[in-house]
């Protein structure tokens, strides 16, 4: 056999392998979301809407809590965490630019993205919940909004590099104030970039368990006062799945299923602004 | 009906009604073409940008095929055999059908590793024998000189115009019949463009050489014939300095005294 | 009064954008210093302990640290290949009709939230691994694999963007050599991306070992170091997602602090080895 002919059954080989693992890496992830989406749809019904919890063996158990308990930690995580993270990344690009003190805030929030979120559980319980003396709504989504930060601040600041510096040089020669180039030139300029990166981001954070296991804690029934401890899907989710009541498991998938296709929605919705924008 | 001077010499490639349709695409890119190449000779491709003079290069090498859904049509004959077969031995075919590109693109490995890579897929593993022809490959591409104290260092140590004949050097290394040059000083400096050139002239000693070029003075200095492709065709086919002087066609003479482009 | 909004404006970003140091100063802070009770009972032995027995006020963090590196190992054994050959399926084989939809799902996938990988690890997988293995199927084996499905989406998308970023004229060189599609990914397309491949393997790794709620369901969180990997372990994050809302003492507290200081710094090691060393941060404009 020549060198060529081996290379080329070599490559034959290489090439049937790498088609193999391509098809096993991928029927995994299909088998995991073809049982997400058969126990999903199984367990939903209209009354997972409209009742809260129940002990387990009642008929009627529904979600609502912990719906209504989502949205609450999100909101709230939300509703500090976006705009903080979209100053905090303005401040890189418009004023911090390649400084030291920017580079740095930079390199802490790549690391601070990709770090464990149990973590910040950790830290939240120190300093909310031991001093309180509860769990608490606020905790969880003092939490869930530590984590979105620095997620937030990184896209924003690529997406308002982005905005060419003639745009930003052309307001400045009218005479306007830096603060109304940006507000008025390079907001505008990168508001589909900066949309995504907060849709992202808000994404990215409405998965989060761990943090929310000893800070928000849970609850099996609607409560609405975030300084007690509250329900959320994600939570409900990991307590319904190991209890060894069937119809609690059941919702536990109910809930994997509402929530994937809330974030599934988040993710297509940020990459067609993306998409939207670039076809421009 | 293109006008196509008789080539004297034998020929290396030859091109017969030939047609290019890219994935997608509606239209044949290159419509009917027929052209000779000349055997030792240097045949420049000219013509306005989107003529398919590049889309006909990357045929003869089949470089076409990396990329799927893209059809030929007709035939392209080299040593009596048509190479647009589908079972054409396309590593064969790219061996023997060399191909420069309109960048340098050394590999990320060092210089000798460069110029030795096509000996290497061939299976050559004898020491000497692979340092014989990488010495000798660089002196052919007239960087011998330049290269021979640091062939273990990293070939994109080099400038621009270095690289492009270190790429010229991997090129001759496995010894093809054919060269294939799409624009490959586009992106040099004036300096490095003339040593191109004139290394260029002296390989067609040795291979037959086919050049695409933007430039009309590029091809009037260094090709024996030249081609002009409009619209994806061949518009005329003669000796270099007949075309320019006295061109056949009305096309022609409009194009190369600049009154499109 | 436009100067006056206008500091006001650049001084209010700068403080929130300083804020985000000051948080993650403060988060290693607290976290050490609820730490302290633990550090001053224990000191180094906390490491290197393997009795871990809230009962007796004992605390050795040795098996879950074994648990976080063994399952994290397994989990990249088994990805590592399996991305390379998705990304390079996705790079280079796959006809452009099925690379984008196949690629885009795989990047959506990455974003499944990971409790929904444990849950399917504990109904579907845990039972597979009972049938081969026997025991309860909850294990350091169940853990390593589904930790590993967890994080090829996101190995597989990132090894794929690193490849891509080598240049087509780069490939062609190759092919027009003669080379093969094996010849060009190992010769050219590997060496020219190694760096963002190297930096996203183990940024992957960063990510798996602190990953808690994909492996939560399956370990079992036994602290107990054994050689066989069929049964039943735990690792830092299985513990504090099990006890922390347990503990019932300062020290146990304390103890749980100690273990979240360590894999924060674990974290943090692995992933600014990444980022620094292998994936220099692509600049604007740059």
């Amino acid at each position: 056999m020549t060198h060529t002919q081996k290379r080329i059954i070599t490559n034959k080989i290489v090439m049937f392998l790498s088609t193999l693992s391509a098809l096993v890496g991928i029927s995994f992830l299909l088998w995991i979301l073809s049982i997400l989406v058969i126990n999903g749809i199984d367990a939903l019904s209209m009354t997972i809407f409209t009742n809260g919890g129940a002990p387990p063996g009642n008929e009627n158990g529904g979600l609502k809590h912990a719906l209504i308990g989502q949205l609450m930690l999100f909101a709230y995580a939300s509703l500090f965490g976006v705009p903080l993270g979209i100053l905090a990344g303005t401040y890189l690009s418009e004023y911090g630019l390649k400084s030291k003190l920017a580079e740095t805030i930079r390199d802490i929030s790549d690391i601070m993205m990709s770090a464990p979120s149990i973590v910040i559980g950790a830290f939240v319980y120190a300093i909310v919940v031991a001093p309180s003396g509860q769990f608490s709504g606020w905790a969880g989504s003092i939490a869930l909004m530590i984590i979105m930060l620095p997620i937030i601040l990184r896209t924003t600041d690529d997406m308002l590099q982005l905005v060419p510096s003639t745009l930003r040089e052309a307001a400045f020669a009218l005479g306007a104030p830096k603060y109304k180039v940006i507000i008025q030139v390079v907001y505008r300029g990168a508001k589909a970039g900066v949309l995504t990166g907060v849709l992202l981001g808000v994404a990215r954070v409405a998965g989060e368990t761990a943090p929310l296991l000893f800070t928000s804690f849970n609850d099996n029934f609607l409560n609405t006062d975030m300084s007690q401890p509250m329900a959320s899907l994600t939570v409900t989710m990991y307590n319904y799945a190991t209890s060894p009541y069937e119809d609690w498991q059941k919702l536990g998938w109910a809930a994997a299923f509402i929530l994937s296709m809330f974030i599934l929605t988040l993710n297509i919705l940020g990459r067609l602004f993306l998409l939207k924008k670039r076809g421009k | 009906m293109a006008t196509i001077v008789d080539i004297a010499t034998e020929k290396a490639l030859e091109v017969k009604n030939f047609e290019f349709t890219y994935a997608g695409a509606d239209e044949p890119n290159i419509k009917k073409l027929t052209m000779p190449i000349a055997k030792h000779s240097i045949t420049a491709l000219i013509g306005p940008s989107g003529c398919g003079k590049t889309t006909l290069l990357r045929s003869f090498n089949r470089m076409h095929d990396l990329y799927p859904g893209n059809k030929y049509g007709g035939e392209i004959l080299f040593k009596d055999r048509n190479i647009l077969g589908s079972k054409e031995d396309l590593i064969k075919l790219r061996t023997q059908i060399g191909m420069i590109f309109q960048k340098p693109t050394a590999f990320p490995m060092s210089i000798f590793d460069n110029v030795a890579y096509g000996l290497r897929l061939q299976g050559l593993k004898n020491k000497t024998e692979l340092q014989d022809r990488v010495e000798k490959a660089l002196q052919d591409a007239a960087i011998w000189q330049e290269a021979k104290d640091r062939l273990r260092h990293d070939a994109n140590g080099l400038s621009g115009g270095q690289q492009q004949r270190l790429c010229i050097a991997r090129a001759i290394a496995v010894e093809p019949e054919v060269l294939l040059f799409d624009e490959p000083t586009s992106a040099l400096d004036p300096i490095s463009t003339a040593g191109i050139e004139e290394l260029v002239v002296e390989l067609r000693k040795r291979v037959s050489i086919i050049i695409v070029t933007h430039n009309m003075q590029q091809a009037a200095r260094v090709s024996d014939y030249t081609g002009f492709m409009y619209l994806g065709e061949l518009v005329e086919l003669g000796r270099t300095e007949e075309l320019f002087v006295t061109p056949k066609e009305k096309l022609t003479e409009e194009y190369i005294t600049g009154k499109f482009g | 009064m436009s100067a006056i909004i206008d500091k006001i404006f650049a001084n209010a970003t700068k403080f929130i954008a300083i804020g985000v140091l000051l948080l993650v100063a403060w988060i290693f802070t607290v976290l050490f210093e609820h730490s302290l009770e633990s550090i001053e009972a224990f000191g180094f032995s906390f490491l290197t302990e393997t009795k871990w027995a809230p009962n007796l006020e004992k605390f050795g963090a040795l098996p879950a640290i074994y648990g976080s590196v063994v399952s994290t190992f397994l989990a990249m054994i088994l990805a590592v290949p399996l991305a390379i050959g998705v990304a390079i399926f996705l790079s280079e084989i796959a006809h452009s009709k099925i690379k984008t939809p196949v690629g885009v799902s795989i990047e959506l996938l990455a974003a499944i939230p990971s409790v929904i990988y444990g849950m399917w690890g504990l109904f579907y997988f845990v039972p597979i691994i009972r049938d081969i293995f026997g025991g309860i199927g909850i294990s350091m084996l169940t853990a390593g694999i589904v930790l590993s499905i967890m994080i090829l989406p996101f190995m597989a998308a990132v090894t794929r963007d690193a490849m891509n970023t080598t240049p087509d004229i780069l490939k062609e060189s190759a092919y027009a050599l003669g080379g093969t599609k094996w010849d060009v990914v190992k010769d050219i397309i590997i060496p020219y991306a190694k760096a963002g491949i190297i930096g996203s393997f183990i940024l992957a790794l960063g990510r798996a070992i602190g990953e808690t709620m994909a492996v939560t369901f399956v370990m079992g969180n036994v602290h107990k170091i054994s050689a066989d990997l069929t049964q039943p372990a735990t690792s830092i994050p299985v513990t504090l997602a099990n006890e922390f809302a347990e503990a019932d003492s300062g020290l146990y507290y304390s103890s749980l602090f100690e273990l979240s200081l360590l894999l924060l710094v674990i974290s943090f090691t692995i992933i600014s080895i990444a980022k620094f060393y292998f994936l220099r941060r692509k600049r604007i404009g740059q």
